[in-house]
């Protein structure tokens, strides 16, 4: 190290740019970080285990020799796999941990120390697990609809806008969670499975709290050459909302837990 | 030396006013004011006196439950102050997994610097602290002490006026510890404010210009160190000695204006009670030299901070 009189640190300070490139940075951080984690490999477990699954389902057998078709796929592995389990689980490992881990990691002040807004901190990571998280549901779904080759694009069609939107949802409500409760993973996981998986399959009007109602409803009506809305007393019982209403309750969600999370994570105070 | 009152030192960077700050019912600052300028200010309080609180507060990382903290000017909440503030935080948690220089690069990059710009100031800073030539290795597999380095690198990157160091010499070798020290004094030439906690009294002696005595989530006192050393100069002390004839020189050390009592510990001990140090170190130091007093030991058996903070917590509470 120099001595005392050498050292100089405000030599050749070069001129700064916007707060921008200053959130970009935090966008950055948060992908890499984000994407080599264990919730990567998690995930990855999980779409490699649903890609076998739906591999041996679509081998042709002795008794079923027909090539697997796009409603089949959509009816059998797309929605409850897929919609039911994978999509919530792959969106709340990013989301829960992106703030809760930098926390729990005690890296949060690197963040909270910067001279960004909090808000735009929280715009930013964001942005980067909304990414992340749409790369890695969309990719899975895909992977999915491929196993039956070309048949499987009219499933990805349908589902990919409906994907897109509740992937967009799940990550608002999950990171809101992180920027709350220092466990945010053991919140959303126990979210994922009491509330959207058992709450959304029981009758009457609960089921409308849960994000996969929507998403639901809105496959049930743009998915119908898929044939994948229940007939008779089951769509009674389900009562879903048209195509059009679950779009904007989708989008407003979004809104709402993004705005919500950003002004929690404005004004708490992290230990 | 102020006790219990605010140094005003020229032109404050930090000004704390009336500052009260709980969680829930714990109240970890109790209506500190203060105000920090440049040079060295040594924040020197026991473990949980509210140090690293008052540290979180000036960084903006909490708000205060009462009373205002303003830095340059702003409210230490707002970005705009934080543009001024440099955290070295406690801990060793940092990005692990990316390399010293990466890491110093992203730190950049968070404070605005952008491509060619950022990779310039990084290895400013990297030369700066001393870490240039060890950038290159993951931050992992650093050593304490440089981590402590490269975490200074960070707080630095932005050319701060205020630098924040929250136990920055923990766990830090000697050598380093020199090292850290001239960077602190070199930054403070410059005419930056650097307020530096501790929970050892014994670091500031080189380096603090002004010390800040915080205790049970209240500031204590606040001077120079010389002003420090009178105020303790009546702190009482316990002295142990140990010499070949006890029990012949422990009626003479009790003619000493500044021994309050002896007791004699067998087979060649002595402790005494010293009411003033200083004084007490010149009249001994007269009295063996003087006499064939043959004394192979001098200890003082409680000089630890707390100690002190004990003695000033005292003296808060019951001023003479």
């Amino acid at each position: 190290m120099e001595t005392a009189n050498e050292h100089s640190t405000s030599q050749s300070v070069p001129v700064r740019h916007s707060r921008f490139a200053a959130c970009a940075q935090v966008f950055r951080l948060t992908l890499r970080r984000q994407f080599f984690s264990r919730q990567t490999i998690v995930t990855a477990v999980l779409l490699g285990l649903s890609l076998g699954i739906t591999a041996l389902w679509a081998y042709p057998k002795s008794w079923n020799p027909d090539p697997r078709t796009s409603a089949q796929l959509a009816s059998q592995i797309l929605s409850p796999l897929y919609m039911g389990f994978l999509l919530p689980i792959i969106c709340l490992s990013y989301a829960s941990a992106a703030i809760s881990g930098e926390r729990t990691g005690q890296t949060l002040v690197y963040l909270l120390t910067t001279n960004i807004p909090r808000p735009l901190v929280y715009l930013a990571i964001y942005a980067a697990v909304v990414l992340l998280t749409l790369a890695v549901t969309l990719g899975g779904l895909s992977a999915l609809c491929l196993v039956i080759d070309e048949n499987g694009l009219e499933a990805f069609r349908v589902f990919s806008t409906v994907v897109t939107c509740a992937t967009v949802t799940y990550v608002g409500l999950f990171l809101l969670f992180s920027a709350g409760v220092r466990r945010a993973t053991f919140l959303a996981l126990a979210y994922a499975l009491m509330i959207e998986t058992l709450t959304a399959n029981i009758p009457g009007v609960v089921k409308r709290v849960t994000v996969s109602f929507y998403a639901k409803s809105w496959l049930y009506e743009t998915g119908e050459p898929l044939d994948l809305a229940p007939t008779g007393a089951a769509l009674g019982l389900f009562n879903p909302v048209s195509a059009a209403s679950a779009q904007w309750v989708l989008a407003l969600a979004s809104v709402g837990f993004l705005a919500l999370g950003m002004w929690v994570f404005s004004r708490k105070e992290y230990d | 030396m102020n006790a219990a009152t605010p140094a005003t030192p020229a032109t404050p960077l930090a000004g704390v006013r009336n500052v009260s700050k709980w969680f829930g019912p714990l109240m970890a600052l109790n209506g500190v004011s203060l105000e920090i300028g440049p040079g060295i200010t040594g924040l020197v309080g026991p473990n949980g006196a509210g140090k690293t609180t008052l540290l979180r507060l000036l960084t903006g990382q909490i708000k205060p439950s009462l009373g205002r903290l303003e830095i340059c000017g702003h409210d230490a909440w707002l970005a705009k102050a934080r543009d001024r503030i440099g955290l070295c935080p406690f801990g060793d948690a940092t990005w692990d997994e990316l390399s010293g220089r990466q890491l110093i690069r992203v730190t950049a990059g968070l404070r605005g610097f952008t491509g060619a710009g950022a990779h310039r100031r990084a290895e400013v800073v990297l030369e700066t602290v001393g870490m240039a030539d060890r950038a290159n290795r993951p931050v992992r597999t650093y050593s304490k002490g440089m981590r402590q380095r490269i975490k200074l690198g960070q707080a630095l990157i932005h050319d701060p006026d205020l630098l924040v160091l929250d136990e920055p010499l923990n766990g830090v070798d000697p050598v380093g510890r020199e090292e850290l020290n001239d960077l602190f004094l070199a930054l403070a030439k410059q005419g930056k404010a650097v307020l530096v906690s501790s929970h050892i009294l014994h670091e500031m002696d080189q380096l603090a210009d002004r010390i800040l005595f915080i205790c049970r989530g209240k500031l204590l006192a606040s001077g120079s160190l010389a002003e420090i050393r009178d105020m303790l100069d009546d702190h009482p002390l316990k002295v142990r000695i140990s010499c070949e004839a006890p029990r012949r020189i422990a009626p003479q050390l009790l003619t000493f204006e500044s021994v309050k009592a002896v007791s004699i510990r067998p087979p060649e001990d002595l402790l005494l009670e010293v009411q003033n140090p200083g004084r007490f170190y010149a009249e001994f130091g007269e009295f063996a030299a003087g006499n064939d007093a043959q004394v192979h030991r001098l200890k003082a058996t409680d000089t630890s901070t707390e100690a002190v903070f004990d003695y000033l917590m005292e003296r808060a509470s019951h001023p003479k």
